[in-house]
């Protein structure tokens, strides 16, 4: 049911009981219907004031953009006539070493929070009643979380990506260096795989016959059983993370059409419920469940059947808690994905099997895993045992150690010292506690400093997944964000 | 009878032109209300058009300023803002 932005506030008229003690009910009603009319016409007059507001705003914003842009060109002008081209030097070093063009491409984020919405919403919004006050309690609590956040918190989605998002720039990178080892080792039995050239004929090919018809190509590769990373690399150009960014934002000034006003909080891999054209849900689907395909160093069994991301693609946009309900890694992933694992459990699901691609080939089961599994649905649910200890945006290392991390550093230590010394294991279980707490407070910092830039989280971790897959594909993540 | 019914007729007869009065008034509210909702629409689509061949200027001069700008090529850096 739409909710309706401005309500003119007396909406029946005449609909008043008429005191009992009139004699002409008549003349009553009557007198009650202009009343009311006139309070009408005052709500009226103050939602028009509103919206000739908002549209001044914006038509301001525009003017002083217009006026700057006068400015530049007046500037660009008197510089051109002052160009001499007997001046100028032109050396092909230069033209080789000085950096290229880049267009920062500004797109919107952060568009549909809760500070953006229009002020008569938000009046309606805050005619509700607003939640208990648990954040009473949070002084109680041992991890130093919010008590509140327990019960509502509208950033949660939006921490719960933005974690997944940081959490696969660091596998990836780690993937990476493991990568280059392998490959020095291996470098002379292999054959060398020359880099295929990429050609974007084949895109604009597809593109002929109509844009709704693309079908994009690993949907067609995949199910030939290609390997899934050399599919993932050809549909990685920009515009591709174009119409994907244009998913992501829906941004009046996108190139590509926006699939429609779904709305969406910043976390674009969850929540998108978009019947979007194949390409765009395809690139989508494509980032979250994207570990398996980057994982596949070059040297695992190509040929082999590498399942495929197309199963992947349709579940990960729907519902997404549902969809990722608890992805149980696969039973082979299990010793080696401890290591990551210390600080996020359950959501490293997705990052293990990157790294356990190449110990043990196929991850079919993972690409739906590969989303961000938040363990069960309920938010942050009342947690000690799940991961979420550093899920929440403000975890604050200072209340404490997490209580799971206790769980953590006693079975091993518990295991080593039994007759040794009692005190050598207190001491141990002692410095567990401290590295891990600065180790919390380190991290937290880290985020910190990330804040809630949808942008350069997104582009940094593209930018590596990039250049993961391939070596020169800093042509492709040209895209900036900012709001 | 004749005489009840004149006080009561009148006061019908009032009661209906006061009626039609509201009516009025109240359909001149509605009209202005659709009035706004329209005005407010065109507005933003148009704004929204102003707002695209603006960003498409904006990139254009950028590109501009880039190639004439001999001794100092610019190199634009990712501009991260909310």
């Amino acid at each position: 049911m739409p909710l309706v932005t401005r309500n003119i506030e007396p909406r029946h008229v005449s609909r008043q009981t008429i005191p009992t003690n009139i004699r002409s009910e008549l003349e009553c009603v009557t007198n009650i219907s202009l009343a009311n009319i006139i309070r009408q016409l005052g709500s009226l007059s103050k939602y028009a004031e509103d919206v000739f507001g908002e549209l001044f705003v914006q038509a301001g914003a525009f003017a002083t953009r217009v006026n700057t842009l006068g400015e530049r060109v007046d500037r660009l002008q008197v510089k051109v006539t002052q160009l001499d081209p007997k001046e100028e030097e032109v050396s092909l070093q230069a033209i080789t070493t000085r950096k290229a063009f880049r267009s920062s491409l500004t797109q919107d984020q952060q568009m549909f929070t809760r500070p953006s919405l229009p002020v008569p919403v938000q009046d309606t919004y805050s005619t509700c009643n607003p939640p208990p006050p648990l954040n009473q309690l949070s002084q109680y609590r041992e991890d130093g979380r919010e008590a509140l956040k327990f019960y509502t918190d509208p950033s949660y989605f939006f921490d719960l990506w933005k974690e997944k998002m940081l959490q696969d720039t660091k596998d990836i990178m780690k993937e990476k260096r493991k990568h280059r080892r392998e490959k020095k080792d291996n470098v002379n039995p292999r054959t060398l795989h020359p880099r295929k050239i990429k050609t974007r004929k084949d895109e604009w090919e597809r593109l002929k016959m109509g844009k709704e018809f693309v079908v994009p190509k690993n949907e067609i590769s995949s199910s030939e059983g290609l390997n899934g990373s050399i599919g993932f690399d050809e549909d990685f150009n920009s515009d591709g993370f174009e119409q994907s960014t244009g998913s992501y934002a829906y941004e009046s000034g996108s190139p590509l059409p926006p699939p429609g006003p779904d709305d969406i909080l910043p976390p674009p891999p969850p929540d998108m419920p978009i019947s979007d054209g194949g390409p765009a849900q395809q690139r989508l689907s494509l980032l979250s469940p994207s570990h398996p395909p980057p994982a596949p160093p070059a040297m695992s069994p190509p040929p082999g059947s590498r399942p495929n991301l197309s199963p992947p693609p349709a579940p990960p946009p729907p519902p997404p808690p549902s969809g990722f309900a608890p992805p149980p890694p696969p039973p082979g992933f299990d010793a080696p994905p401890s290591p990551p694992a210390p600080y996020f459990p359950s959501p490293p699901a997705p990052p293990p099997p990157p790294d356990m691609a190449g110990v043990a080939p196929p991850p079919p089961p993972m690409p739906t895993g590969g989303g961000p599994p938040p363990p069960p649905p309920p938010p942050p649910p009342p947690g000690p045992p799940p991961p979420a200890s550093d899920y929440s945006a403000a975890p604050p290392a200072g209340g404490g150690h997490a209580p799971t991390s206790a769980p953590k550093p006693q079975p091993a230590p518990a295991g080593d010292g039994d007759g040794d010394g009692r005190s050598d294991l207190l001491q141990a279980i002692r410095q567990g506690f401290n590295l891990r707490k600065v180790e919390a407070q380190r991290e937290q910092e880290k985020r910190d400093h990330f804040g809630n830039d949808v942008a350069a989280i997104l582009s940094r971790r593209i930018a590596v997944e990039c250049s993961d897959s391939e070596d020169d594909s800093s042509e492709f993540d040209d895209d900036e964000w900012s709001e | 009878m004749a005489g009840q019914e004149d006080p009561v007729q009148r006061e019908i007869h009032q009661d209906w032109a006061n009626r039609e009065y509201i009516e009025v008034i109240t359909s001149s509210i509605k009209k202005i209300a659709d009035f706004l909702n329209s005005f407010d629409m065109s507005c933003r689509s148009r704004l929204a058009t102003l707002n695209e061949k603006l960003t498409a200027l904006e990139r254009r001069i950028e590109y501009i300023e880039a190639r004439v700008s001999i001794g100092t090529r610019l190199t634009l850096c990712p501009v991260y803002s909310k």
